[in-house]
């Protein structure tokens, strides 16, 4: 079952002649986790704005094609976006952690006993259960990281998009919301991360998009998209493990994950 | 030879909170290093002892044989240039030509010298094409690439990077690595406090690891990664060009790319490791 489909999209930020998004078409099924990857400029985070029905809505500036996002009204089931830069996402409303991650629920008009249920919980899964009292405006750039991954998970989306979420994680932090990110998705969530992190996306994603220019480049599973040597000659490369193999000379396909370097052993 | 940087039992406290204990080590010309451990281990504290920003509760910061407490942020700004976490968002200038320039028009370097620098700095990351833009009508992870240029046109004979490849891409992480191993080449050390273990293990020699505020581990970085349990411990994850090594016992336990790549085309070569087919997609 499609939970974001994007159909022939194009989009031009304001004053700009130079499409962001050339004519995407783009699916994320119930369950599945998508990675976005592409060069600095691509429009990974533009899709993410997009798929989010941010731009244009508050960004300004012109869509063309459809964008539709498709979720059970019942339990939560709208659309969230986590921003690279947490700070940039504080409502501003919260002076304490459990009141931040309250802030969306509260704006959906959740009963006060859901928002408390919900709101431990995601504490809880996010790792930030024992902040619950700071004020937020206190906390490193990785506590926030994970009081804004609290405070998205509390609202229990359909599509859930991730945008550079480990960006200010330690090894551990990342690994944690990675587990987070599949928990989502088996719970039937969709989930589109657009992520720098390549290393990781063999084993968190079932299909991997390639965006250069705006344009969808490849759409694939990683092993087929990462063996594709203009993604590493003009895209964002691939895991550390497959550049090992294209180091060595060998022809491709690669392996993308010590997982799959170990299993063909 | 004097070092670049000497800490020596440094202390430091946020309020009651302890950020260091006891913290000492020492950093030649030249050196790249890496201080790495996890979220509030004090890695980013210390870059700001460094920078004079902080003052040490005890101990000493030595900047060549400057005591980093004793002078102001703005006389260290000559020997020590600090790239930090958000850099992004800290230009200032109308273009980033001019925010290149600031730092050493601000020290004092004459106009034409310091165009010369600026210049130079420019074409180390490849930003010529971008020196007249406004720093906000470009990417985050370029302005952070602009940040980068004006720690540079300050030849500084310390620089400190803090999470310098956060949202980088292939391409823009190259240019990084080359430029840190040209200063390092030309006698500049090297700080970089990072979570990027596989990026550190690809471009710096030496790891400085912090926990709780105090140095759990010098020495070399490719040791480090060979140690899979102490990464764990550490918070640290395991590097996969390390991983790879250990998973298929590759001789030598190579950790880097280029030196995995010629051990694996020999067992390849071999029939020691099959040939790897499509089938092998994600689990």
């Amino acid at each position: 079952m499609t939970r974001l489909s994007l159909e022939r999209v194009s989009f031009w930020y304001p004053a700009s002649d130079r499409p962001a998004l050339c004519d995407v078409s783009l699916r994320v099924g119930r369950g599945e986790i998508v990675a976005l990857v592409g060069n600095v400029g691509a429009g990974c985070s533009t899709l993410l704005c997009v798929a989010a029905g941010l731009a244009p809505r508050v960004t300004g500036g012109r869509l063309d094609g459809r964008v539709e996002c498709a979720g059970p009204e019942t339990a939560g089931g709208g659309r969230v976006l986590l921003l690279p830069a947490p700070w940039t996402q504080l409502s501003g409303m919260g002076v304490t952690v459990r009141d931040e991650v309250a802030f969306g629920p509260a704006n959906l008009g959740w009963p006060l006993e859901r928002i408390r249920v919900a709101g431990e919980r995601a504490m809880a899964r996010a790792g930030v259960a024992d902040l619950a009292d700071r004020d937020p405006l206190t906390l490193s750039g990785g506590e926030l990281q994970r009081v804004m991954l609290a405070g998205v998970l509390t609202m229990e989306p359909a599509l859930l998009l991730l945008d550079e979420p480990t960006a200010e994680l330690d090894g551990d932090g990342a690994a944690a919301l990675w587990a987070v990110a599949r928990e989502e998705a088996g719970r039937g969530a969709a989930v589109l991360v657009a992520t720098s992190d390549l290393d990781a996306v063999p084993d968190l994603a079932s299909r991997v998009v390639w965006l250069a220019d705006g344009a969808v480049r490849a759409d694939g599973a990683p092993a087929a998209v990462f063996a594709d040597d203009a993604i590493w000659r003009e895209g964002p490369g691939g895991p550390a493990v497959a550049d090992v193999w294209r180091a060595a000379g060998l022809a491709p396909p690669w392996p993308v994950s010590v997982t799959a370097a170990a299993r063909a052993r | 030879m004097t070092p670049a940087l000497s800490c020596e039992r440094l202390s430091f406290a946020y309020g009651g909170r302890p950020v260091l204990r006891d913290v000492s080590c020492v950093v030649a010309p030249g050196e790249r290093v890496a201080l790495i451990g996890r979220n509030g281990a004090g890695k980013t504290t210390l870059t700001r002892l460094v920078a004079g920003l902080e003052r040490a509760a005890s101990g000493t910061v030595r900047v060549g044989d400057w005591d980093a407490g004793r002078h102001r942020p703005d006389e260290l700004a000559r020997r020590v240039a600090v790239v930090f976490q958000h850099a992004d968002q800290q230009l200032f200038a109308r273009t980033v030509r001019e925010d290149v320039a600031f730092g050493p028009l601000a020290l004092g370097v004459p106009g034409p010298e310091a165009g010369v620098r600026v210049a130079a700095a420019l074409a180390e990351l490849d930003l010529g094409s971008v020196a007249s833009e406004h720093p906000y009508d470009l990417p985050p992870p370029v302005r952070k690439l602009a940040a980068l240029a004006g720690a540079l046109a300050l030849a500084p004979s310390l620089l400190v990077l803090d999470e310098p490849t956060t949202g980088l891409d292939r391409a823009l992480r190259a240019r990084v690595a080359r430029v840190i191993r040209a200063r390092a080449a030309a006698g500049c050390a090297v700080l970089v406090v990072t979570h990027d273990v596989a990026f550190a293990v690809e471009v710096l020699d030496r790891a400085l690891v912090l926990d709780g505020g105090a140095v759990v581990f010098d020495g070399a970085i490719a040791e480090l990664c060979r140690d899979p349990t102490r990464l764990r411990t550490l918070g640290l994850r395991e590097p996969p060009v390390a991983a790879l090594s250990r998973a298929l016992d590759l001789p030598g336990r190579p950790v880097r790319i280029d030196d995995a790549a010629p051990i694996v085309a020999a067992c390849c070569a071999s029939g020691g490791l099959p040939y790897i087919g499509e089938s092998h997609g994600p689990t």
